[in-house]
């Protein structure tokens, strides 16, 4: 069987050629694709309910809004199920439906423009065992002398500040913890674009912060 | 006082822990199947089946689409462009006999008469100056056609 033709087949077809062919681990995202197009509904929900926290602090970090990051979430997993029978696996799943949270979002965010108000999520109380948080309130920074609500509503400030396509940068990389390899495949751009823009990233947030320690 | 570089990095690891109340995700997919029905419901038909349609073509088939589409449309306006050359020539080649023969059977029949009525002759725009100047004779001499333009030769 040629590229061309394997690549113009659905993934379920694939999947049932190549279990047949040999007895390889299966990536459960792309059996759960392949089930979904195929008409397995409930493949889908899977989908939903593995990705959304994941994907709901992508969309939420980026916009500084629950009610906005969830109406997003939503419309983002629906566009996903619409066009799953495209998803020809040339990607991972992650990839893919990261690509699309990613766009909707900037998208979203330069028609918001600056008409919003902040929404935010309560901060976790586990935040008081984390061992980066201990370390940055014992030393000279920001949050020794503000308190935590105060802290979040600084530091999502200071993201706000930043372009959409910067802010998405500064999500995925330092609050997500991806890869520059994978936020360069999610954006389509290099990863030396992707260093950049997180360096003037945080030389802004840095700036922004400064001003607030000085009051 | 400069601040340490990776500070920022960690300030915004921070904000991992601003979390959606704990059955957030428990309602979350229960309010995607809802709206996903509501917008069935909502849809027309006719945008349903357009859906379904180009999910059916999938992505594979939509460059082969468009290369189909792009190539009847290219083939569409070349037959267009030649049938318009065609049809202006044989205007041309249909019109031409007729631009000169009322003068010439004016001419020849008024040829008898006392006074020779010459035909009512367009007057010489600058558009038809040039048309008129192709048309005036050329005078030869010493066998050699007279040339309007400077000798190249030194």
């Amino acid at each position: 069987m040629d590229i061309a033709a394997i690549s113009s087949q659905p993934l379920a077809k694939l999947l049932g050629a190549s279990a047949m062919a040999e007895e390889v681990p299966v990536n459960p995202d792309i059996e759960l694709v392949a089930r979904t197009q195929a008409g397995d509904a409930r493949a889908f929900d899977e989908l939903v309910i593995k990705y959304s926290p994941r994907l709901y602090g992508l969309v939420y970090n980026m916009t500084s809004n629950h009610e906005d990051a969830n109406d997003l979430l939503q419309e983002v997993f629906a566009k996903a199920f619409r066009s799953i029978n495209g998803f020809r696996g040339k990607s991972s799943f992650y990839t893919w439906i990261h690509s699309i949270a990613v766009n909707m979002t900037i998208n979203f965010l330069k028609k918001r423009g600056r008409r919003f108000q902040m929404s935010l999520d309560d901060v976790d109380l586990n935040i008081q065992n984390d061992k980066e948080f201990i370390e940055l309130t014992a030393t000279s920074s920001p949050v020794r002398q503000a308190d935590l609500s105060e802290l979040q509503q600084k530091l999502n400030e200071s993201m706000l500040k930043l372009s959409p396509e910067h802010r998405a940068v500064v999500t995925m990389f330092d609050i997500q913890g991806m890869p520059h390899a994978e936020i360069s495949k999610i954006l389509g751009v290099s990863e030396g674009t992707i260093r950049s823009r997180l360096f003037y990233a945080h030389r802004q947030l840095q700036a922004h912060l400064d001003e607030f320690r000085k009051r | 006082m400069q601040e340490d570089p990776d500070e920022i990095s960690k300030l915004l690891r921070l904000k991992r822990f601003e979390q959606p109340t704990p059955d957030y995700f428990e309602r979350f997919l229960e309010e995607f199947k809802d709206r996903q029905r509501a917008q069935l419901l909502r849809e027309p038909a006719w945008r349903i089946a357009w859906d379904r349609m180009w999910a059916f073509l999938g992505e594979q088939m939509r460059p082969r689409l468009g290369y189909g589409l792009a190539s009847t449309a290219v083939l569409a306006a070349a037959a267009i462009a030649s049938f318009n050359i065609l049809e202006s020539r044989s205007v041309e080649v249909a019109s031409a006999p007729e631009q000169q023969h009322p003068a010439a059977q004016t001419a020849s029949l008024n040829l008898n008469a006392d006074q020779v009525q010459l035909p009512d002759l367009p007057s010489l725009t600058p558009s038809t100056a040039h048309t008129a100047s192709l048309n005036t004779p050329r005078y030869v001499m010493d066998a050699r056609p007279v040339s309007y333009e400077p000798p190249s030769s030194f």
